[in-house]
């Protein structure tokens, strides 16, 4: 009988063991054979067990990942009911439903309101970009009309320029082919930025440009605005990232617009930009195929 | 006679506005607080329009509109739905399950009434 320990150089983790009917020892050549066939033997036993283990994490991920989305789509609700309560009874007041208020009660009302309506767009981006990370939101593949987008984006925003005596331009080409993607969410790209160019121009004007080259849309808004200086041209594409951070506060906006929209646009397979240097305003841009198709695992 | 809207809603703070905001408005209300109550209260009252929350205890919201939407004698009723969040997808299901119109959830009361008005002037 042979008996050959499988080592790894903290311990031993099992035994190779061989029997033959002829007594006496083994052969040199056989020993060394065996000894190799064990040292294999450990690597493939170890590679089984790092495998298995790689497997059972990702299993654990996976699940962690669907929890963790889960959570965050039950809280979301949650945080919203009571909302809607606050911003329903105050609008109520605000509407003389209970008697007429005065008009300090007025101001202050109004402050509950924007606050509210403040809070609630936070949880929605929140929500949008947790979302997007646990890869659940789908695009809603369809045609629509990119003159239609931006259109249904300037009657949207108009007011909001006009009350900044901004002038709230649009050029289009003559024609613009049918374009297939999530309609809805190349519009929330479109609001965010025209939105952002809207409240950061002090004065002068905003402009909504697009074109078609090579298959891609490109769509840009254009404003005279302060600028943005390159070393932040990059970071405010992330999470929570304004070139200010008490912009956050004297501008409002959630600080999450730019990043859920550089993702809508990836998911599109287009990319998005800015050209800027400080006072010479800015122009955000981004490029979307005109045909975008559902990709694998989406629904 | 006023208009009766059957509101299937199971927070109370929210019946609460819907009741100082279609009262003040000159509309009765009958309420429910889930989808069976929903299903059983259009059947025996025969509303002029009802408002359908989504999230219910037992049937939800889609299914009630479903079977409401299926029934002959109860489908011409128009069913506004109050959906969670416009970007949810639950707007694509509302109208999947035959709602006349929907609304996100918070809703504001005048634009609500806005849109009751539409369909019972």
């Amino acid at each position: 009988m042979l008996i050959v320990p499988l080592l790894r150089p903290d311990r031993t983790i099992g035994l190779l063991v061989v029997r033959r009917r002829e007594p006496g020892e083994f052969p040199a050549a056989t020993v060394g054979l065996l000894e190799t066939f064990a040292d294999q033997s450990v690597l493939a036993i170890q590679n089984a067990r790092l495998f298995r283990e790689i497997e059972e994490k990702g299993r654990q991920l996976e699940l962690a990942s669907r929890h963790k989305s889960q959570f965050l789509a039950n809280m979301s609700h949650e945080l919203r009911t009571p909302l809607n309560a606050i911003l329903g009874y105050s609008e109520l007041i605000l509407d003389n439903i209970y008697g007429e208020p005065s008009e300090r009660m007025r101001g202050v009302l109004e402050r509950v309101q924007s606050n509210g309506r403040h809070l609630l767009g936070l949880i929605n981006a929140v929500l949008d970009l947790s979302k997007i990370e646990a890869g659940q939101l789908a695009l809603s593949i369809n045609d629509y009309s990119l003159k239609e987008v931006v259109q249904s984006v300037f009657i949207a925003l108009e007011s909001l320029a006009t009350a900044k005596r901004l002038a709230l331009k649009v050029e289009l080409p003559a024609a613009l082919p049918t374009g297939r993607g999530d309609e809805q969410r190349i519009t929330q790209v479109l609001l965010n930025l025209v939105g952002n160019a809207i409240k950061f121009t002090e004065a002068g004007e905003v402009a909504i440009a697009a074109s078609v080259e090579d298959g891609a849309f490109t769509v840009a808004v254009r404003d005279t605005g302060p600028g943005i200086a390159v070393a932040d041209q990059t970071r405010i594409f992330e999470e929570f990232q304004q070139v200010d951070d008490s912009s956050t506060r004297s501008k409002g906006g959630t600080g999450l617009g730019l990043a859920i929209s550089k993702r809508i646009v990836e998911m599109h397979g287009g990319r998005i930009w800015v050209e800027s240097s400080q006072g010479q305003g800015s122009t955000f841009a981004f490029r979307l195929p005109i045909k975008v198709e559902p990709q694998a695992g989406q629904t | 006679m006023s208009k009766r809207i059957l509101v299937v809603e199971d927070h109370e703070d929210n019946r609460q506005i819907l009741r100082d905001l279609l009262g003040n408005a000159g509309y009765q209300m009958i309420e429910a607080e889930t989808g069976e109550a929903g299903l059983a209260a259009a059947a025996a009252e025969r509303p002029d329009l009802i408002l359908m929350d989504i999230q219910l205890p037992g049937l939800d919201g889609y299914e009630a509109t479903r079977r409401l939407k299926a029934d002959p004698a109860l489908r011409s009723i128009p069913i506004i739905v109050v959906t969670s969040y416009a970007l949810s997808g639950d707007d694509v299901k509302a109208r999947e399950a035959g709602c006349d119109a929907y609304v996100t959830k918070p809703f504001s009361p005048r634009l609500l009434l806005t849109k009751i008005r539409e369909y019972l002037p």
